[in-house]
């Protein structure tokens, strides 16, 4: 009678510069993008690995999903292997959560943050979307690569911050 | 003096009016109670799907105005009563019970309002179950109890023509809406919040929702057929109207389950028969038979919600809305195999309770 529904969520990062020198900012900007079906829930995560509090050094620029962001501190129990939160674990690093409900099909949407790292080296940066109702494996993006503290896919993006 | 006189002189016709009409006005606050509450429980369904599709909510949303716009209704209608039972001839003590009733009610009904909005001054949004919510729905609970009350009372002391006993459904759908109401908010899991956790357990919830919805079913269509003396006709109109209400509220503006308003319509099926079973044959295994028959048929009258309170316990999985329809027909084997015995039993129940309650409602 009813089909089921398959979001397909995309999105797309640019980092503003790839070499920065300690006490700099960049930018990181992300669009997302619902391919698929309506999605009852569409979400955009960006982790941060080598940060134990997201603090002052991640500030959001631009915002434009339904729900206000939602910060995710270590430790605290969280969703994993796609199961919205069925099956748990606890976050190894902080992160952000952008989410939007509902999200029609080609409806994009900002997520835009200005990142001031405290310390010299590799700045990584996880993210990764997720449609809800999670129908296949077209309802998360990327579809593979490496994978997080969730056991979800995410891709990985870095900074070079010289001392 | 003068004065004196014109002011009795001008006074005297409005008394009159007042006292010759006592009855008639006490019968139109009744339904504009009945009425009141049943703009309340249709704004109040509407606003939960719009919840559970987070949709933007603001004050002044159409849920929002059609249950404001409930609650002027009800407390106009209350206000008529009062005024209408002041000046009774007759009849006064008979009508006594639905006033009481309904003073009660709109006393927590308007008085849920600033305890909604203290409460939400204090720990933010709440969710379907909290105190204020649950002073609301047992308001609107009482006065449509009173409402029922008045307008039965009314029309068997008038020995109405038929055709006037319709009514009745005005009075018994509130009471129905409202008790689904008082039901869901201890079943559904649907009350949690940053700062409370008013979920009920999940097998209360499953106890309680198998139990008192087959009743409540039961138990209102069969209050409409006793009230009307049993009229033909009225329990399929009830039935029918509830199927209108609901299917409007809770799956019409979820469009992923627009197309299962076809099956969702089936429900008339039971009630239809369950009136034609009436006409032909009304001794007591009869009724029986209908009552758990109606009884039997809860999880899908009240589908598409219900589904949450019996995956908390049998599935336990993330119901987003679009998924509502696919869970729903992953569970029905499973609780039909738990709930089909006690919801009989439930309904048949409800045919001994609705026979005591309506004898006691137009025996006075």
């Amino acid at each position: 009678m009813t089909e089921q529904l398959v979001p397909e969520p995309y999105f797309a990062a640019t980092i503003s510069e790839n070499n920065i020198t300690l006490g700099d900012s960049f930018r990181f900007d992300i669009v997302s993008v619902n391919n698929g079906d309506y999605a009852d829930i569409h979400i955009v995560s960006v982790a941060f690995p080598d940060l134990t509090m997201v603090d002052d050094v991640v500030k959001i620029n631009t915002y434009d999903f339904t729900l206000s962001p939602s910060y995710i501190h270590v430790g605290e129990e969280i969703g994993s292997n796609y199961s919205g939160g069925v099956e748990t674990t606890f976050s190894q690093y902080p992160s952000i959560e952008a989410m939007s409900r509902p999200l029609k099909p080609d409806v994009q949407t900002h997520f835009d943050l200005l990142i001031t790292p405290k310390e010299s080296g590799i700045f990584n940066i996880y993210v990764k979307s997720i449609g809800i109702p999670h129908t296949s494996d077209l309802s998360h993006y990327p579809y593979s690569g490496f994978l997080d503290h969730q056991n979800e896919y995410v891709s990985v993006y870095s900074v070079s911050v010289n001392p | 003096m003068i004065i004196d006189t014109m002011t009795i002189s001008t006074s005297k016709p409005s008394e009159t009016f007042l006292k010759s009409r006592s009855q008639f006005i006490f019968l139109i606050g009744s339904i504009l109670t009945s009425l009141g509450i049943l703009l309340v429980t249709v704004g109040g369904s509407w606003d939960i799907t719009n919840h559970l599709l987070s949709k933007p909510e603001t004050f002044s949303s159409p849920p929002h105005a059609l249950m404001y716009s409930g609650v002027a209704v009800t407390l106009f209608g209350v206000v008529l009563s009062f005024v209408g039972w002041k000046n009774l001839q007759k009849f006064r003590t008979s009508y006594f019970l639905s006033l009481k009733i309904k003073l009660i009610g709109i006393g927590l009904l308007t008085g849920a309002g600033p305890f909604d909005f203290v409460w939400h001054s204090y720990f933010g949004l709440d969710g379907l179950l909290s105190p204020p919510h649950f002073t609301l729905i047992t308001g609107m609970f009482l006065c449509s109890i009173g409402g029922m009350v008045g307008i039965s009372r009314y029309l068997k002391f008038h020995n109405s023509k038929p055709v006037s006993k319709y009514l009745l459904i005005l009075a018994v759908i509130p009471v129905w809406l409202s008790a689904s109401g008082i039901i869901s908010s201890l079943s559904l899991p649907f009350s949690s919040t940053d700062f409370f956790q008013f979920n009920p357990e999940p097998t209360f919830a499953f106890i309680v929702a198998s139990l008192a919805y087959p009743f409540l079913i039961s138990f209102s269509l069969f209050t409409v057929f006793r009230l009307s003396n049993y009229q033909f006709g009225l329990v399929s109109i009830l039935g029918g109207l509830f199927l209108l209400i609901y299917s409007s509220t809770a799956i019409v503006p979820n469009f992923a389950m627009l197309d299962t308003v076809q099956f969702y319509s089936l429900n008339l099926i039971p009630f239809v028969i369950a009136d034609v079973f009436l006409k032909l044959n009304r001794s007591k295994l009869s009724l029986f038979f209908t009552g758990g028959l109606i009884g039997s048929v809860f999880y899908m009258v009240y589908y598409p919600y219900v589904m949450y309170t019996y995956n908390e316990v049998l599935l336990g999985k993330l119901v987003s809305p679009s998924l509502i329809y696919f869970v729903y027909f992953e569970l029905i084997q499973t609780v039909l195999f738990y709930t089909l015995i006690p919801s009989i039993v439930m309904g048949v129940l409800a045919v001994v309770v609705s026979d005591k309650i309506t004898k006691k409602i137009l025996i006075n």
